[in-house]
């Protein structure tokens, strides 16, 4: 044996090889099926190739253009192609997250699962001389995977089951499906130089016609055709029934070597070799050259695109005589139908056409209103777009299709332009007042929400939540002049009346001491330097959205709550968990705190507030109630007047007998309500009904609804817009205190740390958790011990979190179906295929399997194992000793690590502020993976990766 | 012993007046300070007279000692130590942001601070992508703030939040213990103590050294080619680069390297803590025995401040031509420590921060270069 002679060799000779077969694995790359196939395609020795490519992981690729598929991501709140989404590409193609280098040239993605998933990339261990010792192809390597991996994608998927109603995944009969043993007999002499190619129109091969032909608005061909016994014409031949009616034809020995079988399985069989580039495989089956004829002429774009070129080129058209060449009238007793082959092979209609069937609300977020008064405008988040209205009828205007997520809108001073803020894509569109063209688009921070802009409309300000700054735009040239630091999550926006300062809210509180109470901010900037003047701090407060000035320039309202995270949220009861309330921030800097809250009747969710110009009322919307309430400024600076200091400080915040004294009333408006806006002439308040798709109308004299206009939105409420309502109603809370919103806005989290079961104060700390795309995350809560979404908020959710009586079935189901629909934000730190040096670095690191020293890491203690691709995470519990002297538990959900860069704080209690920390600080004895032999560049590195993730 | 006395002649500043030979005569007259404020520690509104940092920002002044951060402005003290949420008390060095008016702050063993609208962030070498929390100078060029380290430089893009670390990794850095930087252009310099001058091209993203030709010799062979030593402990970018060592001072305007020692210039110690450019002529250097200023680079004319002698309460301004003084002038400074760690020009003014109070020349008229007689 060639691997024991080399041993016999002695210890220099193994050292020698060893050398040689334990590559870098930063050196690897993905070789693809062909490349294993030379070996691997051996009747009655190794026939791997036969079985994988006739399973289902060969065609895992192509089955993600199944209108399924997309029925999949729509209920896992991926909101872009499967084809375009990591997770999808994760389990259903091969390196789908490998950058293009280490593609080799023969490798495609269009593969599926293919050898190198589980085996690992191959071209370190491919050589034959390698893979005879199964020792020296493992260390060069070589994975021998079990039932792990199989699991990362297998396990229980909701998604999957819901639609495809699959069964629970049995590991035994998987592997009984695809089975690939074998070994021994001839290792195939290498090919010899391709022939000299002749004149004339050649074969390409069907992957070239891919290149093209995978597109949506084309249609899926290749995957239409993949999906098709076409494309397993070729590797049929091996099947035992194949072999019977080779024989019975009087075909000896192997069908896939037999000319009369091949003629119809595969592709061009019969030409001369030099008629087959370099790219054709003829093991593909019948190709789309089989029908059209040889491409090589014909295929490029330029020509494609002129069906008389094309057709003077060599593009056959197909008729009922190409298919007879191969299906005879009738064969095996039974006739061909060649109308119904055709619509079973059929691949020039979109899918899209197909499948498309998604309702779209409008949803509209945030609304302003012209200085005449005479229109509205309204950021619709659902639908992507800016809907303009006649604000006396309701009459639409125009609607302008937007970015993705719309947020926020704002007019320039001189009403020439409409800024729309999209979060999904962060930019700002700029649309044209007059015309609704879109003239410009801005690229931004992270998750743009609301924007303001200088008194002299040359600067535009836009908060950005997801970077936790400003950016400010010099809106002649669209250029981002500077970014500047605002808290944790800028959200609201507003010019104070003299032009010299914007104030920017920030949704989530600053990181506090383990448990201390939160601390907000409100960011002032300078307009005149742009500098950031001065952070008024709002103590014991989060979610501050919602802001607006007094016209005097004396006072700021905006919008907070006051979460009491550290006592069990089971004291709803007495009303302990949220104070929803308003701060009042004086031009001094001093800040009061008042409640919107009256005693067991909350004001859930407060979301954007304004004040009338005439300075009398300000108007504030409870989200969660359906409701606006209306204050009286004046009986309010009174309440605080006549409060002393310690009052003010210590009693006023949480006193839930004041706001009757200056709440004059509650409104009833539409379902969600959001952003308002209130006219010039303080005569009208507009509310952005988000859930129920129209704008009321309040009378300020009256104080009543008086009009709704409609936005044109579906009338038809989906199971998943239920959830939405119920998602967002506090409805289901004791004394209508709070929403699932609250702890989640917009799906994702408040950043901060609960104290939840009543099983002591501070027992158990849990860092809250994002609900965007978890939907096949599970089990869920940091302890693992809910195995879906519909156990976490069933029951449970009564007993824990909201004391009243728990959701129907019929609720349950709709929320956690509208759940499950939360998009998760594009990730901002992978930009297209190539990764940076530094996070290439850090990916060496993730997967790797030895210390710097050396020693191997144990298989549970590599990054990798725990947090595998598509989701990085193995759903499972464990104990990486992360838990303190608060925690009963030890064992630990492990997280998902998409998007992981955007939910700090981490760990189970959101001890660790960074990612950082987990490992500098939460890590000392290397239990949650091995770390401290790291250099600090190295470390940095790994933390690069992980945000791409 | 002869011998030795003839050499500590050669040595001394003087000597060609002492010798009788006759004395180099002033081209014109160098603007001197002769009135000085000086501020010490509480009773002046310091929280520490230990002065490590200065830094201008517009009409104010950022002061880091070693007891918290100072702010002078409009005649007032402002203060912040730990108690009011400084993330540490020894502030290095000080940068400001001119896009953004942000404040960094180098924190010697507590890592990097912004102090931005009254908030400090803190990052550090255990919550960020510092690489140590040892840091000796701070810059801020565009975006990005670069922190000079005992273990090397790290960068933050304060805008995409990523940091980026430079070690003898990826930096041709022959010992990572960076003692200073400064940034100018596209570029950012390092004073690596041991390594010379590094240049950062950020556009480029490529590193260029600057290192003493003779090695580590502690004299000069080659007048002028290259830098003077390759213990370097700062360099400022003012038209052309100053770069200061333990062992001289050097000047580079991109071609040419000049040398200076007290042997031929008005340096009262080679042992320059700082250098501080004031344009392509002129730069004021920190030392351990005062305060030396080229005023004018082509006459090689000098100012030096000094106490002249332990026990003289006042200092004295020498005016000197190479290590030749041509006269001298009594001015109004008191401290009593002169040490001085670093220096700062406000407009006319210049400040200085030494080992025990910080002090303000007033600059009066000032000007630059040398008044002649024809001006």
């Amino acid at each position: 044996m060639f691997w024991r002679g080399v041993l016999g060799g002695g210890m220099v000779g193994f050292l020698f090889v060893f050398a040689a077969v334990q590559p870098n694995a930063a050196d690897r790359f993905y070789v693809g099926e062909k490349a294993c196939r030379e070996c691997h395609h051996n009747a009655g020795h190794r026939n791997q190739f036969n079985v994988w490519h006739r399973s289902k992981h060969a065609r895992a690729y192509a089955a993600l253009a199944m209108p399924e598929s997309k029925s999949i991501a729509e209920i896992s709140g991926i909101d872009v192609n499967p084809f375009d989404s990591p997770i999808c590409l994760g389990c259903h193609a091969t390196a789908s997250d490998a950058e293009e280098w280490e593609r080799d040239e023969v490798f495609y993605l269009q593969d599926g699962i293919q050898c190198e998933f589980c085996h690992g990339p191959g071209s370190e261990y491919m050589e034959d001389d390698i893979m005879r010792s199964p020792e020296l192809a493992m260390m060069a390597g070589l994975k021998m995977p079990g039932e792990d991996l199989c699991m990362i994608c297998h396990v229980d998927k909701g998604s999957h089951m819901a639609v495809l109603k699959t069964q629970k995944f049995d590991y035994e009969e998987a592997m009984k499906e695809i089975g690939h043993p074998g070994k021994g007999g001839l290792i195939p002499e290498k090919q010899e130089e391709p022939a000299a190619l002749l004149d004339g129109p050649k074969y390409v091969g069907v992957m070239a016609c891919a290149e093209c032909h995978q597109r949506e608005e084309q249609g899926y061909v290749f995957s239409r055709w993949r999906l098709s016994p076409h494309a397993e014409a070729y590797t049929v031949l091996s099947t035992e029934k194949a072999w019977k009616i080779a024989e019975e034809r009087g075909v000896e020995g192997n069908p896939q070597e037999a000319g009369e079988c091949l003629k119809c399985h595969t592709t061009g069989y019969g030409e001369p070799a030099g008629r087959f580039m370099e790219t054709f495989d003829p093991v593909m089956g019948v190709q789309c050259e089989s029908c059209h004829g040889p491409g090589s002429e014909y295929m490029p774009e330029a020509v494609m695109l002129d069906p008389v070129a094309a057709q003077q080129a060599g593009l056959w058209s197909v008729s009922r005589e190409t298919c007879l060449k191969c299906h005879p009238e009738e064969s095996q007793g039974e006739p061909f139908d060649y109308e119904a082959a055709v619509r079973k092979i059929a691949h020039g209609k979109s899918l899209k056409e197909q499948t498309s069937s998604a309702i779209e609300y409008k949803t509209p977020f945030n609304i302003v209103v012209s200085r005449d008064g005479r229109r509205l405008y309204i950021a619709c988040e659902g639908s992507d777009s800016l809907i303009a209205l006649e604000a006396e009828t309701g009459e639409i205007l125009a609607e302008v299709d937007v970015e993705n997520l719309p947020h926020g809108v704002c007019l320039s001073p001189d009403e020439k332009r409409i800024y729309v803020s999209n979060r999904g894509t962060d930019t700002v569109t700029v649309i044209d007042a007059h015309t609704f063209e879109v003239i410009d688009v801005f690229k931004t921070g992270d998750e743009p929400h609301q924007m303001a802009t200088s008194a002299d409309g040359g600067r535009l300000y836009v908060a950005n939540a997801g970077s936790y700054d400003v950016s400010i735009f010099d809106v002649k040239t669209g250029e981002e002049i500077k970014r500047l630091s605002a808290g944790r999550g800028a959200w609201g926006a507003v010019r104070s009346p003299d032009g010299e300062s914007i104030y920017v809210t920030n949704n989530l509180s600053h990181f506090v001491k383990f448990r201390a109470p939160s601390l907000s901010e409100v960011t002032v900037i300078e307009t005149g330097r742009d500098y950031i003047d001065r952070r008024i701090f709002i103590p014991g407060a989060n979610l501050v959205q919602g802001i607006d000035i007094s016209p005097d320039g004396e006072f700021a309202l905006a919008t907070l709550v006051r979460t009491k995270n550290l006592v069990p949220m089971t004291r709803v009861i007495q009303g302990w968990v949220m104070i929803n309330a308003l701060g009042v921030l004086w031009k001094d800097g001093r800040v009061d705190q008042l409640p919107l809250d009256e005693l067991d009747n909350g004001f859930a969710d407060p979301t954007d507030v304004k004040i009338t110009p005439n300075g009398k009322y300000a108007y504030i919307t409870g989200g969660g109630i359906n409701a606006v309430a209306v204050l009286d400024i004046e009986k309010m600076l009174s309440v605080l007047s006549h409060a002393s200091e310690e009052e003010r400080k210590t009693v006023l915040p949480n006193h839930l007998g004041v706001p009757t004294e200056y709440i004059l009333k509650r409104i009833q408006v539409g379902v969600g309500p959001r952003g308002l806006a209130v006219s010039p002439d303080s005569r009208f308040v507009y509310v952005a009904d988000a859930l129920e798709d129209s704008v009321s109308v309040i009378d300020v004299q009256r104080q009543e609804r008086v009009k709704v206009f409609d936005l044109g939105g579906p009338k038809e409420i989906t199971l998943a817009r239920k959830g939405e309502r119920i998602f967002h109603s506090a409805d289901i809370t004791y004394g209508t205190q709070f929403s699932c919103h609250s702890c989640h806005p917009d799906g994702g989290i408040d950043g901060i740390t609960y104290d939840i079961e009543p099983d002591g104060i501070g027992i158990n700390p849990v860092d809250n958790r994002t609900l965007r795309g978890i939907l096949d995350t599970a089990p869920f809560k940091w302890e693992g011990t809910n195995p879906s979404l519909s156990r976490q908020c069933g029951p449970r959710l009564a007993v824990f979190f909201t004391r009243i009586d728990p959701f129907t079935p019929e609720q349950v189901k709709a929320l956690d179906h509208y759940i499950c629909t939360i998009p998760r934000n594009p990730n901002r730190y992978r930009v297209g295929d190539e990764l940076t040096p530094a996070q290439r670095r850090g990916k060496e690191i993730f997967e790797r399997t030895m210390d710097n020293a050396g020693n191997s890491i144990p298989k549970e203690n590599q990054c990798a194992f725990c947090h595998p691709a598509p989701y990085f995470t193995r759903r499972l519990v464990f104990d990486v000793r992360s838990s303190s002297h608060l925690d009963t538990n030890r064992d630990f959900d492990i997280p998902h690590l998409n998007n992981i860069y955007e939910t700090a704080p981490y760990l189970h209690d959101g001890r660790a502020e960074t990612l950082e920390e987990i490992w500098t600080t939460f890590n000392p004895n290397d239990t949650h993976g091995v770390t401290n032999d790291m250099t600090k560049d190295e470390l940095k590195d790994l933390i690069e990766y992980l945000k791409t993730l | 012993m002869k011998t030795c006395f003839i050499m500590l002649l050669f040595l001394t500043p003087g000597f060609l007046s002492l010798a009788g030979e006759e004395a180099p005569v002033l081209a014109g007259e160098p603007y001197v300070y002769k009135e000085w404020e000086t501020f010490y520690q509480q009773e002046d509104g310091l929280p520490n007279d230990h002065i490590f940092a200065l830094k201008v920002d517009g009409d104010r002044l950022w002061v880091g000692t070693e007891g918290g951060l100072a702010l002078y402005e409009d005649g007032k003290w402002k203060s912040w130590t730990e108690e009011d949420g400084l993330p540490f008390n020894v502030v290095s060095s000080i940068a400001v942001s001119e896009k953004t008016g942000d404040v960094w702050l180098a924190m010697f063993g507590g890592g990097v601070a912004r102090f931005s609208g009254g908030r400090f962030d803190h990052y550090h070498q255990l919550n960020s992508g510092l690489v140590n929390d040892v840091v000796y100078g701070i810059t801020v060029l565009g975006d990005e703030v670069w922190a000079a380290t005992t273990a090397g430089v790290s960068s933050y893009n304060f805008v995409t939040g990523e940091w980026e670390i430079f070690t003898e990794k990826n930096a041709p850095m022959e010992e990572i213990w960076c003692y200073n930087i400064d940034s100018a252009g596209h570029k950012v310099y390092v004073a690596v103590w041991g390594g010379g001058i590094l240049e950062w091209d950020v556009e480029k993203r490529y590193w260029d050294a600057h290192h003493d030709p003779d090695r580590e010799m502690e004299i000069d062979l080659y007048r002028d080619d290259g830098l003077i030593h390759i213990i370097t402990t700062s360099v400022s970018m003012s038209e052309v680069m100053w770069a200061s060592t333990y062992f001289g001072l050097s000047r580079y305007d991109g071609r040419h390297w000049r040398g200076y020692t007290r042997q031929d210039s008005g340096l009262i110690s080679d042992f320059i803590n700082f250098a501080d450019g004031r344009g392509a002529d002129s730069c004021y250097l920190s030392t351990d025995l005062g305060l030396a200023a080229l005023v004018d680079y082509n006459t090689n004319t000098w100012v030096t401040y000094k106490r002249d002698s332990e026990d003289a309460k006042n200092w004295t301004a020498h005016i000197m031509i190479d290590n030749n003084i041509i006269r001298s002038v009594p001015v109004h400074l008191t401290l009593p420590n002169h040490f001085i760690i670093c220096s700062e020009f406000q407009g006319n003014d210049v400040w200085i921060g030494t080992g025990h109070g910080l002090a303000r020349g007033i600059g009066k008229g000032f000007y630059d270069g040398l008044k002649r007689k024809t001006d």
